[in-house]
């Protein structure tokens, strides 16, 4: 190891260690230091901001820890960066408007860590079973944060969400016990040269369903809709943005272990089923939060398309990521502004957003043309590249029913738009006036607006990135 | 500092930045607003004077050329470059938007800065898909020029405008979507010949592309542009568009945004394969002298104004088309030199029927009569206007029209001959329609203390009579801008000239057949 290296492995080590002592100060100072309750979110986003400033350019080499449970790379690097990013994102929106009731704040921002802290494992997860591990760090705190509220949508969001999930954690360890029978090592370096065997693709395809219930691709997603309407908008805008993030980076590492053949035909047909179906059935949505949750799960599709781009491919998930992050947040940021219930806004009440709030109607205009993949939005070039891998592999059949569902999905995202627009406000808003939750809309509103025409700088990145998966 | 520097970069930047700057004006300074949005309009109208005295009407290649990597891994380039085509288009662009945003000056009384803005952020995007060399560029221009025009449509529109808006967004984008697919298999097939990734669109001409595969891909391109064009039967969104769209909306949509369906075919579309090309000539000149004749009937039969010259559109777009087709350079250019005409005359056309319907608030034809008596300067104008529409000769609607069909004619007489057909129908509509409207009693009461062409009116009229008449006199400054185009245009689709059917399976009842 050269000192570049030992140095970047020290930084990296501590963003976790940070994160699990901000989780630990949230949860148990203020139950000792009466002053310090309800300051546990500032804590925690300080804890957020000091572990950023940790983050280090990775040297160009892939660093093996725990004999290969661990890898730290430059993938590793910008992963967490991303992960840290949406952690801040949903702190902040958090802050202002509480998620979670006042004696359980402390509780609410330890999860909410935990849950980082497993989803940056899981991105760098070396094995199959750190990686399964991982996923229940982060799945175990996400379904507590989902019913954190304890109203009657949220339990039975937390419900659905765990029985599905635990179903699909069953699901990957029983495949993981399979291919443990069959190759003494795990990792993915060794799954990728041992030998194949009949029986092995059982175990593959177990474990594959097991982490498409986190991707959330159909016909594993079942719990989405429900799962995002009830959680708390913060949580929802986490399960979107970064909970489907370490899913996808799983099954890109078990996609790659293929050259073709029935894993990669299985992944064909997953990712048609479920750009055609998700896109379908979020035409008939009239809630905001689960509109989102289908597009949600229609962009899982996408990015399951991405995969057949090979290298070009995985540099295109990676840009994807974020840019599908950024929309995706800011849209439930939106949602939360103006929730009044516990289920968050029908699309409807977005009526004559645009008479009260032009900002805001604007910002939204952006998130949803954004997803829809209209340019000269982030969302436009995240889809373009994305589809340019695949058909430069020759898949053009599967680019051709992506795209196709991605002009239908227009629709849904443009009635949201009419809705701002075009129809007039009924009854009386009294809304809150503009403060921090703005400010970070605004925020990201820019960011798809910019990182699109500018993706000069996060394409560099994504390129050296991938490079190390 | 090249991107300020190229006439052509700073014609699509310039808009952008007025459209942003206006977003900082408070929002009640309308006069601010109107003021600071036709400052802007008139700048680039000025750029755009500096283009085409700059502009080499010699010369064969593309001219102000700009070439800057912009996202390397991909090849893609920020690439812009005009020919003598693209010149005109842009100039006529450049000259409709002042007009159109004079001719807002009344009729928007709601949300003004975003309106101005929006028509700034339609005006970049305009220009953006005429300079464009790259295909990239081209598409995302293309594209991004839906979001302000949806929004024209949708806020500021008629009483059935989200039906509009919504119909004009998802045909455009379903019909465009496959088109981005061809574009990403043209660029990797040519990278798989060549080794390079590029989108450049001079660069992927002549590209080695199986015929077969130039079938699909031609068809992909073709009914992006169909749409847009719009080609019969794919033009349902046009009249519903039209009607709700606000006058600037209408003045815009006519003007350029149809000529863009055209222009993808001149620039790329035929030149990129011109194998399938050949194949599909005869159908698009046949769709086209089809959309002459359906639109010009349906136009006969109706009574509301706007959805009349809207139906017009349809007919004369056809006859473009049927230029275009021939591949025959009198024809080419005087599809052209169409394109340019119906600009000027049905954009004059929407604004006066906005102009009447900012006084009565009807657009019926029965509503009005005698207008003549009253509104003298209007009578006069629209009098022009609707005999360029119905090619006159003198008016620049005539030549257009007589290239067209003259050169056409030595490629398919038969269609030719039917096309002559449609011109005729569209003098007894447009002319039936004049004299219902300006000549006779003075029916209605409420038309008799109509005030005439005020000087605002006469200040965005007045530019497009002048061009009417000067085109229809001495169109000679046109051609001869466009002429080398025209031959490239022809050169290229003439790479190969045997038309190849493809070998396309159809499976009926389990055996296959050829």
């Amino acid at each position: 190891m050269t000192p570049d290296s030992i140095n970047f492995a020290a930084y990296s080590i501590t963003v976790p260690i940070l994160l699990t002592l901000g989780a630990l100060f949230c949860l148990l100072l203020p139950l000792f230091i009466r002053q310090l309750r309800g300051t546990q979110g500032l804590i925690a986003l300080g804890t957020v901001f000091a572990a950023l400033t940790f983050l280090r350019r990775a040297p160009a080499a892939e660093l093996s820890f725990f004999s290969g449970a661990l890898l730290l790379s430059p993938l590793s690097a910008y992963l967490w960066t991303f992960v840290l990013g949406v952690l801040a994102l949903v702190i902040t929106l958090s802050l202002v408007r509480p998620s979670a009731p006042e004696e359980s704040e402390g509780e609410y921002y330890f999860l909410l860590f935990m849950a980082g802290i497993g989803l940056m494992t899981l991105v760098a997860a070396g094995d199959l079973f750190t990686a399964f591990i991982a996923l229940e760090l982060l799945s175990l705190p996400v379904y507590a944060l989902a019913g954190i509220r304890r109203s009657k949508p949220g339990l039975e969001a937390a419900y659905k969400y765990f029985m599905l999930g635990a179903f699909g954690s069953g699901m990957t360890v029983m495949g993981i016990a399979i291919l443990n029978a069959l190759y003494p090592a795990l990792t993915f370096a060794a799954l990728k040269a041992g030998t194949p065997q009949p029986m092995a693709l059982a175990g593959f395809l177990l474990v594959i369903s097991g982490f498409a219930f986190k991707t959330a691709l159909v016909p594993f997603h079942m719990w989405v809709p429900d799962a995002y309407e009830g959680a708390p908008t913060q949580i929802s805008a986490f399960m979107g943005a970064a909970v489907k993030a370490g899913g996808v980076i799983v099954l890109w590492r078990l996609f790659s272990l293929f050259n073709g053949g029935p894993v990669h035909e299985i992944f064909w047909w997953l990712a048609v089923i479920t750009a055609v179906s998700a896109n379908l059935m979020a035409l008939a949505q009239s809630g905001l939060k689960r509109l989102l949750a289908y597009s949600s799960v229609a962009h899982a599709g996408y990015l399951a398309v991405a995969f057949f781009g090979g290298q070009k491919g995985f540099e295109a998930v990676l840009y994807y990521l974020p840019v599908y992050a950024i929309a995706t947040i800011g849209a439930f940021a939106v949602a939360l502004v103006l929730e009044k219930g516990d289920k968050g806004p029908l699309i409807e009440d977005l009526a004559g957003l645009a008479k009260r709030r032009p900002w805001l109607a604007g910002a939204m205009s952006a998130f949803m043309f954004s997803l829809a993949g209209v340019p000269p939005l982030a969302g436009f070039f995240a889809k373009f590249y994305a589809f340019s891998g695949a058909v430069n592999s020759g898949f053009t059949g599967l680019v051709v029913i992506a795209i196709i569902m991605s002009a239908v999905s227009m629709y849904y995202y443009l009635k949201v738009t009419v809705v701002m627009y075009m129809k007039p406000s009924v009854g009386d808003h009294a809304e809150a006036p503009a403060g921090v939750a703005e400010a970070v809309i605004f925020l990201l509103a820019a960011g798809v607006i910019l990182a699109g025409v500018f993706s000069r700088p996060l394409l560099t990145l994504t390129t050296e990135a991938a490079r190390w998966f | 500092m090249e991107f300020i520097t190229n006439p052509l970069s700073l014609m699509i930047i310039l808009p952008a930045a007025a459209g942003l700057a206006l977003l900082a004006v408070p929002a009640d300074r309308t006069g601010a607003l109107k003021g600071l949005s036709l400052a802007a309009t008139l700048a680039v109208l000025l750029v755009s004077l500096k283009l085409y005295a700059g502009f080499d009407p010699a010369g064969a290649a593309m001219q102000f050329q700009l070439d800057r990597a912009w996202l390397p891994s991909f090849g893609i380039n920020y690439f812009l470059g005009i020919d003598g085509i693209s010149l005109l288009m842009i100039m006529l662009t450049a000259l409709l938007m002042p007009i159109a945003v004079l001719a807002s000056f009344n009729y928007i009384k709601e949300s003004a800065r975003a309106y101005y803005a929006t028509l700034l952020f339609l005006e970049a995007a305009m220009i953006g898909v005429f300079a464009a060399l790259d295909l990239f560029v081209f598409y995302l221009f293309w594209e991004a020029m839906l979001i302000p025009m949806y929004f024209l449509i949708g806020i500021w529109g008629g009483p059935k405008r989200i039906y509009a808006a919504l119909k004009f967004f998802i045909y455009t984008m379903a019909g465009s979507v496959l088109m981005l697919v061809a574009i990403l298999w043209v660029v990797s097939s040519n990278h798989a010949a060549t080794g390079a990734w590029t989108f450049s669109i001079p660069a992927l001409y002549g590209g080695a592309l199986t015929a077969q595969a130039q079938f699909w891909l031609f068809a992909a391109f073709a009914l992006a542009f169909a749409v847009k064009v719009p080609l019969f039967p794919f033009h349902t969104w046009l009249p519903d568009a039209h009607v709700e769209a606000p006058t600037a909306g209408s003045v815009l949509l006519a003007g350029i945004l149809l000529k863009m369906g055209v222009y993808g075919y001149l620039r790329l579309a035929v030149p990129l394969f011109p194998v399938a090309a050949v194949t599909f000539a005869p159908w698009l000149a046949g769709l086209g002298v089809i959309g002459i004749i359906y639109g010009s009937l349906v136009a006969w039969s109706q009574r509301d104004m706007k959805k009349m010259v809207a139906y017009s559109s349809v007919a004369h777009l056809g006859t473009v088309m049927l230029g275009v087709m021939a591949f025959e350079p009198s024809a080419v250019a005087g599809a052209v030199l169409q394109m340019v005409n119906h600009g000027l005359s049905t954009g004059a056309l929407f604004l006066l029927v906005g102009v009447l319907y900012e006084r009565r608030h009807t657009r019926m034809i029965e509503d009005y009569g005698g207008l003549a008596k009253v509104m003298p300067g209007f009578a006069a104008v629209f009098m022009i206007v609707t005999l360029s529409s119905v090619g006159l000769p003198g008016l620049n609607g005539f030549i257009g029209e007589v290239l067209v069909l003259f050169g056409s004619f030595k490629v398919y007489p038969w269609l030719a001959g039917a096309a002559v057909g449609g011109v005729i129908l569209s003098a007894v509509y447009m002319l039936g329609m004049y004299q219902q409207v300006v000549f006779g009693p003075l029916r209605h009461t409420e038309n008799k203390i109509l005030q005439d062409l005020n000087v605002r009116e006469w200040l965005y009229l007045l530019p497009l009579v002048i061009f009417i008449v000067l085109i229809g006199v001495w169109p000679n400054p046109l051609l001869r801008r466009a002429m080398p185009a025209v031959n490239n245009y022809i050169t290229l689709s003439r790479q190969q000239t045997a038309p190849v059917v493809p070998e396309v399976k159809i499976a009926l009842g389990g055996k296959e057949q050829e």
